[in-house]
């Protein structure tokens, strides 16, 4: 089991309380690497201190045709 | 008319013919009834038919009538709806096991507000299990089927949705979209489908899929019909928290206008991770070239790299959806289709930080698409499906599985679900036919709120082609 997968593995059974093999636990690790390793090259790139989820609504409406 | 003539006409031009009383709401009614009977067996579109009670309600309407009360713009035309459109005391399954005998505790804004213009209900449709997944498989309640062709997918989530408008059998219905499940299911029938700008249609007594994604909207024949549907479902609602407050415009006022002067973007992309098929490109270039014919400008085009917005949206729906769905997942796992449980499970292993940088990041990607695809053009054009219909079979994750079977169901939402984390407006309209006689479809892609404009493109571009009105046999 490498890092990751035990990583996850800790995750299921410490802090969320379920049970996956540890070939799923494999798959898991990696799908979620990949998820989280994309958002947070592109946090690093764009989010400031400032930035709150809900402004996007304001900016859809900010953002209409005039 | 004849019964079946009477269900091949528009919803527009029939809900005119119901208040001019040329026809009443009980024949149309039985028309699509006895129309119903016939494909049912070939679609599997319906997961409930409630027959009697749609005819009680069509002589109700045509009773109010004949005493001078036309609720509204659709009185007395039937529609039938995703089936996770809540009504008080009624089954609601959102296509599940696990919710086959649940009975709604409120009724959706959206029927309520469908009640209210006088649509006869004659059911509830098929739909992907808990709106999850792109293709119309479903293990519980049985696959739905092309009307083009019962052996390929309808698209989905909303697959009842696209099936029963094409074969005309109803003459809208309602569908929901969390990464293209009106758009796919329209496109891959041949119809028109509507995912407007989030905010724009109150979820609230919808099931939801992903509550920052999630967008209902409907599906129709023609542009007309899809433009009336969503001048009634539209509109600020206290029920939900996200709905606007701006303005409904009167969209079918609005669909005149054509497209003489107005700037489109076309975007064909085409990289390795959704090629592009060249028959589905070659329809999309043809439909920009009629509306340049029309008098529309078109450029080409650039789409931004849609990688990392496309990982935000599955961190989102992933998070959403195993946090929804946990108490069932620990209790009863195996009431799921591993597909759909299995694509929730890494929403318990993301960190509560990522998700909410994935949120956050909504924004920022907003004001890229606006930049590059949106700077200097009214609109942008682009396929909504890259590749011809494929099979049930070719598509079925649950028996096959596979990476090639995987990956061909992942590439189905490359073109759509951007624009669900986006926000913004995007119309799917018919717009050719691939050599296995499926239909294409092309999505049309606007500022937030500006459907009206989309829907005029939409409008004059089926105003000189006629791939809406073939109808399956």
């Amino acid at each position: 089991m490498d890092e990751k997968t035990r990583t996850a593995a800790g995750i299921a059974a410490g802090l969320q309380g379920l049970k996956y093999d540890d070939g799923r636990l494999a798959e898991l690790a990696a799908e979620v690497d990949v998820l989280n390793d994309a958002v947070r090259k592109a946090a690093a790139e764009r989010l400031t201190f400032d930035d709150d989820p809900a402004a996007f609504a304001s900016l859809l409406e900010r953002e209409a045709r005039k | 008319m004849r019964n079946d003539d009477l269900a091949l006409v528009d919803l527009s031009e029939i809900a005119e013919a119901i208040a001019a009383r040329r026809v009443t709401s009980v024949e149309v009614t039985e028309a699509c009834l006895a129309r119903i009977e016939t494909w049912q067996p070939r679609t599997n579109a319906f997961l409930r038919l409630n027959r009697e009670k749609a005819l009680a309600q069509a002589k109700t309407l045509d009773s109010e009538l004949a005493a001078g009360k036309r609720r509204g713009p659709l009185h007395g035309v039937p529609m039938a709806h995703k089936d996770m459109y809540y009504r008080k005391g009624e089954l609601s399954t959102g296509g599940s096991a696990i919710r086959r005998d649940w009975r709604a505790p409120v009724t959706a804004t959206v029927l309520q507000k469908l009640d209210a213009a006088g649509v006869v209900e004659l059911g509830f449709l098929n739909m992907a299990e808990f709106a999850a997944g792109p293709t119309g498989h479903n293990v519980h309640h049985g696959h739905c089927r092309n009307p083009w062709d019962s052996k390929r997918v309808t698209g989905g989530s909303s697959s009842g949705s696209g099936a029963s408008v094409a074969a005309r059998v109803v003459y809208g219905a309602l569908g929901s979209d969390t990464g293209g499940s009106i758009r796919l299911p329209a496109s891959a029938c041949g119809v028109v489908g509507m995912k407007a700008t989030y905010g724009r249609v109150s979820r609230a007594g919808a099931l939801a899929r992903s509550w920052s994604l999630d967008h209902v909207g409907p599906l129709t024949r023609t542009v007309r019909d899809n433009a009336r549907l969503l001048g009634v479902i539209a509109g600020h609602d206290p029920d939900d928290s996200t709905a606007s407050e701006r303005p409904v415009p009167d969209y079918e006022r609005l669909l005149e206008g054509g497209v003489s002067g107005l700037r489109l973007g076309l975007a064909l992309p085409n990289d390795g991770s959704a090629p592009l098929d060249a028959e589905v490109g070659g329809a999309v270039q043809t439909a920009a070239d009629a509306l340049g014919k029309l008098g529309a400008r078109v450029t080409p085009a650039t789409l931004p790299d849609f990688t990392a917005l496309y990982r935000a949206a599955e961190v989102i729906v992933k998070c959403e959806a195993a946090a929804m769905h946990r108490p069932w997942l620990e209790k009863m796992p195996d009431a799921y289709a591993n597909q759909v449980r299995t694509r929730m499970e890494a929403g318990f292993f993301i960190p509560a930080t990522q998700y909410i940088d994935a949120l956050r990041l909504r924004g920022h990607f907003l004001r890229e698409f606006l930049t590059t695809a949106l700077e200097g053009v009214d609109a942008v054009l682009l396929p909504a499906i890259p590749f011809p219909i494929p099979t049930i079979e070719e598509t079925d994750v649950e028996a096959k599985g596979g990476p090639a079977t995987l990956g061909m169901v992942g590439r189905f939402t490359a073109l759509t679900r951007p624009f669900n984390t986006l926000g913004v407006p995007a119309l799917s309209v018919p717009c050719g036919f691939d050599a296995n006689g499926l239909p294409i479809g092309m999505q049309l892609v606007g500022r937030p709120f500006d459907e009206a404009l989309l829907y005029r493109i939409g409008h004059a571009y089926q105003g000189v082609t006629e791939f809406h009105r073939r109808v399956p046999t």
